[in-house]
This record gives C-alpha cells, sequence and structure tokens, in this order.
C-alpha cells in the first residue's frame, strides 16, 4: 500500500512537466497523429485541446514542411532520437525557427509512440546569425587590407590570421592558430618582437615599430594593438625602405667623408705647396733653405697625389669593380705572404711574428684584399710597436662551427685607447699616435676590406699592452 | 716676439717657420709636433717664458687642437693678455670659425698657408693689445 502514493506522486510530477513546460511538447504515434498536446503548443497554434488530438502534426505544417517532419518521424520510430532545426514559415508570418527533438517511447522493446519537444529558438538563432555575419565581415575586413595582420590571446597564441602574414612569413594558418607565437617562430623568442608585444601588454598602449625578421630576411613595420582578448598585430613589408634608407646613409656619410678628406686631407699637401711655393720665390737659388723647400715642395706633391690615390683604392673597393667572384684562398698563405713582404722591417726591429694557421684552412673572399689586410695589421703592428720590448705578434686561426672562420691578430705593441678612439678607429685618416708616421688608412683598408668579403672584425686595445684585432670570415 | 708652433705636420712646421722669420715677425721660435707636449711645456711655464703668439693646428693625432684648447682653459687666467693664440690650419671647414668663438683665448683662425698680409696683420693685432 505504502508504494500507491509514491507513484501517484511522480504521475502528477511528469503532468506537470509535461503541462507546464514552456517548450512545445506533445505525443504522437507512429503514424503521425497527435495523441497529447501541453498547452504551450495550443497556445501557439491557437487551438483547442479537442481541435488537436487525434489529427496528425503535419495538418498544423505548412505542406512544404510535411516529408521532413515525416520523414523524422519515421527515424525516431525506428528507435532513435532525432533533433533538427526548421524554419516554419506560418502563414502570414516571419519563419519561426524551431529546435525540434523527437524521442520514441520504447514499451517492451517496441516504439510506442514519439514525443515531440519544439522551443523557439527564432531569437537565438537571429543573433547567432548576426554573429556570424559579423565574423564573416570582419574576416573579408582582414582579408581585405593589404597589410598582414594576425590576433593573439595573452597566452602568446595565435587566434587569427590572415591570407597577407601567411603569404608574407611563410606560414599555413592551420599550422599556427592555436600555438604558442614563440613555439612557431623560436628564434625570435628574445628578439625586438616578443620585447614590443610584452610592451604593449605590460603598458596597454599601442606600440609601433620597424624590425628584422631574420627568418625571412625582410624588416618588417609593426602596429599592434592591446586589449582585453589580447593584441591585435598589422604589419607591412618594408625591406625596399629600410634597404634604401640605409643606402642614402651610406651615400650620406660616403658624402661627407668625401668633404672630410677634400678639405682636410686633400687640402693639407695642397696648402703646404703653395706656400713653400710662395717662400720658394723669395729665397736665394744657391742657399740651403731653397734646396730644402724645393724638396718639402716635392714631398707635398707627393703626398697630395697619395691622398688621390687613396680615394680611387677607396671608391674602387665601394663599386666592388674589378674585383673578381669569391674564391677558396689559403688562409696559410696569405698571412706568410704578408709576413715575407714586410720581412724587412720586421727583421730590422727584432720582431717575432707567431703563426697559429691550419694548414689547408680556407677563406672565401679574395686573395689580394686578404693580403691587404693581413699586410696593413702587420705594418701597424711594426710602425706602433712599442720600444720598450722586442715585437711580438701571434696570428691563430679557427675554424668555426658554422663555417667561417676566425682570426685571432694580437701584438704586444704600443696599444691605444680604444675608449678616447671609440668609433674612429677604423674611420678614414684618422691616427691615434703622434709618433711614427702613417697616413690613417690601414685600418680603414682592413676593414673595407672584411666587409667586402662579407666578414667583420673586432678590437681590443690596451695602451702600453698591445693590440688585438678579431676578423671573422663567413 | 716669441712664438710656438704646434703641428704635427713637419713640412708645415718648416713653411710656417720660414715665413715668419722672412717677415721678421720672430726670432725665438719654439715648434712642438705635439700638442701634449705642447701643453706640457705651458704648463710649467715661468710666466716670462710664455710665447707671445702661439699658431695651433687643429688636425692632430692623439690631441686635436680643441683638446689642447680644452686642456689649456684651467690656465686661461694666467694667459689671457700674454698668449695669443691663433688657429692655423689647411681645413676649410666652416664649423671651425664657429668654435673659435668657445674659446676667449683664440685671436683669429687662419688657413694655411700663412702669407705675409696675415703675417704683418698678427703683428698689428699683438703690438696693439700688448703697447698698451
Amino acid at each position: 500500500m505504502n508504494n500507491v502514493l509514491p507513484v501517484v506522486e511522480s504521475e502528477q510530477r511528469f503532468r506537470s512537466l509535461f503541462d507546464h513546460n514552456p517548450d512545445l511538447v506533445l505525443f504522437q504515434d507512429a503514424a503521425g497523429l497527435i495523441l497529447d498536446a501541453n498547452p504551450a503548443f495550443l497556445a501557439f497554434m491557437g487551438e483547442d485541446r479537442a481541435d488537436v488530438l487525434g489529427r496528425p502534426l503535419t495538418d498544423f505544417l505548412p505542406p512544404a514542411l510535411h516529408a521532413l517532419f515525416n520523414e523524422k518521424l519515421r527515424e525516431a520510430c525506428r528507435g532513435h532520437m532525432v533533433q533538427f532545426d526548421v524554419a516554419v514559415p506560418f502563414a502570414g508570418e516571419a519563419p519561426t525557427m524551431l529546435s525540434v527533438t523527437k524521442i520514441p517511447l520504447m514499451v517492451q522493446g517496441t516504439v510506442a509512440g514519439v514525443h515531440v519537444v519544439a522551443s523557439d529558438v527564432t531569437e537565438q538563432f537571429a543573433s547567432h546569425q548576426t554573429i556570424r555575419d559579423q565574423a564573416h565581415k570582419l574576416n573579408t575586413i582582414f582579408e581585405s587590407i593589404t597589410d598582414a595582420f594576425f590576433l593573439m590571446d595573452r597566452e602568446w597564441r595565435f587566434t587569427y590570421v590572415n591570407s597577407e602574414m601567411e603569404r608574407l612569413l611563410n606560414v599555413q594558418r592551420e599550422h599556427v592558430i592555436g600555438r604558442d607565437m614563440w613555439e612557431v617562430f623560436p628564434e625570435e623568442k628574445h628578439g625586438a618582437f616578443h620585447r614590443q608585444y610584452q610592451h604593449a601588454f605590460e603598458t596597454d598602449q599601442a606600440v609601433h615599430f620597424e624590425a628584422f625578421f631574420a627568418k625571412g630576411q625582410r624588416w618588417l613595420d609593426v602596429k599592434a594593438f592591446p586589449s582585453q582578448e589580447g593584441l591585435s598585430v598589422y604589419f607591412a613589408d618594408v625591406t625596399e625602405k629600410v634597404q634604401s634608407q640605409q643606402e642614402l646613409y651610406r651615400q650620406h656619410s660616403d658624402l661627407q667623408q668625401f668633404t672630410y678628406i677634400v678639405s682636410h686631407n686633400l687640402r693639407a699637401p695642397l696648402a703646404n705647396a703653395l706656400g713653400l711655393a710662395d717662400l720658394l720665390g723669395s729665397l736665394d737659388k744657391h742657399s740651403a733653405d731653397y734646396e730644402l723647400t724645393l724638396k718639402h715642395l716635392q714631398a707635398s706633391t707627393q703626398q697630395l697625389d697619395a691622398v688621390l690615390r687613396d680615394m680611387n683604392t677607396i671608391l674602387s673597393i665601394r663599386d666592388k669593380q674589378g674585383v673578381a667572384a669569391a674564391e677558396p684562398v689559403l688562409l696559410a698563405a696569405a698571412v706568410e705572404q704578408a709576413c715575407l713582404s714586410l720581412a724587412e722591417p720586421l727583421a730590422q726591429c727584432g720582431g717575432d711574428v707567431v703563426l697559429d694557421v691550419p694548414a689547408g684552412l680556407h677563406v672565401l673572399g679574395h686573395r689580394a684584399y686578404l693580403h691587404s689586410i693581413f699586410f696593413n695589421l702587420l705594418s701597424n703592428a711594426v710602425k706602433y710597436r712599442a720600444p720598450a720590448r722586442a715585437l711580438r705578434v701571434g696570428i691563430a686561426a679557427t675554424a668555426r662551427p658554422d663555417g667561417g672562420v676566425r682570426v685571432a691578430f694580437a701584438d704586444n705593441g704600443s696599444g691605444f685607447d680604444l675608449e678616447k678612439a671609440g668609433a674612429d678607429v677604423f674611420r678614414l685618416y684618422k691616427r691615434f699616435h703622434s709618433g711614427p708616421a702613417g697616413r690613417g688608412m690601414g685600418l680603414y683598408l682592413v676593414k673595407a676590406h672584411v666587409e667586402a668579403m662579407g666578414g667583420r672584425v673586432e678590437v681590443q686595445s690596451a695602451l702600453n699592452e698591445g693590440t688585438q684585432f678579431v676578423l671573422y670570415f663567413p | 716676439m716669441d712664438t710656438l708652433l704646434i703641428d704635427d705636420d713637419s713640412i708645415g712646421v718648416f713653411l710656417t717657420e720660414r715665413l715668419l722669420k722672412r717677415e721678421g715677425f720672430a726670432e725665438n721660435i719654439i715648434s712642438y709636433h705635439s700638442a701634449t707636449e705642447a701643453l706640457a711645456f705651458l704648463q710649467r711655464a715661468r710666466p716670462e717664458e710664455l710665447p707671445r703668439v702661439i699658431f695651433l693646428d687643429l688636425n692632430m693625432p692623439v690631441m686635436s687642437g680643441w683638446d689642447f684648447l680644452e686642456a689649456l682653459q684651467p690656465q686661461q687666467d694666467q694667459l689671457a693678455g700674454r698668449c695669443h693664440i691663433y688657429i692655423l690650419t689647411s681645413s676649410l671647414a666652416h664649423t671651425d670659425s664657429d668654435r673659435t668663438q668657445e674659446f676667449p683665448l683664440v685671436e683669429g683662425l687662419i688657413h694655411k698657408p700663412l702669407d705675409s698680409g696675415q703675417i704683418q696683420a698678427i703683428r698689428a693685432q699683438v703690438m696693439a693689445t700688448s703697447g698698451s
């Protein structure tokens, strides 16, 4: 007796769920006839219960949808729950979006009927449609702008990538979306891009910068705007612009250097020649001073000629004219040849050169340039040796793991104040010793020749201790 | 009058010396090939040893003419009125003459080579200031 009450209660609970359900709920038999319908359905259709029961559901639907609903009913009758969305154009009204679920009622292994639950999702559908439209519109915008564009979240993950970015950075969106930017571009993890984006995040301010993207060998002009979601980044390839700026800058500094040469180095011997010619006119031709003045005049015109020849040398390195293609040059041979050229002054000063250049080590470049580099370094070492001790020069070369060659050229000479000399060390006609004569051409040529072969040169020096040059060849 | 030449170029020194002598400007000419040595000389010179006129080159290694003038600034009061400094440079750079304004001890800037007209003008200028 005790279990009668719960059964009744249970029955009432389900009845209540049926009657008060805001969704449209009804029960059909396998033929599609409505056996029961809840008040929400009756209200929606504007029908009385009596007018609905025993009639097929399709009576209340536009004819165009009958086939669909019958098909879904048959599917449910085969024992499957069926779910579908459908736009129902009730007469004289805008279509109503219904999300319909048909649930078969199984009694002892056979389908006794089908519950139909339909929710009006017109509004939801409309707002989803708006979102889809907007997403589509955004996509169209991001695709149509000429800039490359991507979005990333605050965990550095790409969330959107346009096709210009795919093209420019040579990536495919399906390979980057959702991935960490620094996993996609690990070589940039400690670079300018990371620093700038980090700054944008931290300050919540937009950043605008130019940086070199090493992997693609391109200069990029980047604008990044932080938001709560992450960062919107626009960028464009400005490699050509940056390169032409650099070229312009180089030409400008060449021009400055040229002006400097004309106003200082060409003018100095010329001014002497002018003065000496003036002096010569007032001297007795048989005096000792006359001879001396004439000798100085000759020397001045020779200096003038030397400056003009220097300028020619410099310009020909710049223009790369008359230079054969780079070829493997045996480093030991080039160094030994330079030592041989300076054998006499080396012997005179009791200098000693210790070579540690592996036999067979090659540098890709030009024989004449390599000779000039070691000749000038060695000639400087002799010229600026420390008077108090015998000159010792060490030249040590090693192959580098990346295929390049590193050459260390160290002397125990008089050295110079590197801090004071600063950027002038390799500048043309800059000199750092007041003693022995030099034009200030040697180190300029060393740097120009190293760079013409794609290398670079570094220098360390301490006054009265010595100087070390380190050359890196590719 | 006692004259000091500071120029790292030995031909330049030879020429200026001979020209000054030809014009009867000075008999006692001391020349230094480095500004560092000239500075050391001036710093330890007794007042009566100070030269009346200094011809200073600008473009020199280690210590340029400008470095020399800056190093001399602490001594400016002792030198003012006694030493007349003329910059004697072969450079035609316009910026040089602007920069001389920073150094009150500098009386003028002359482009090499010196000629007799300039030498006479300097003599007149030095005599005028020292004579009073």
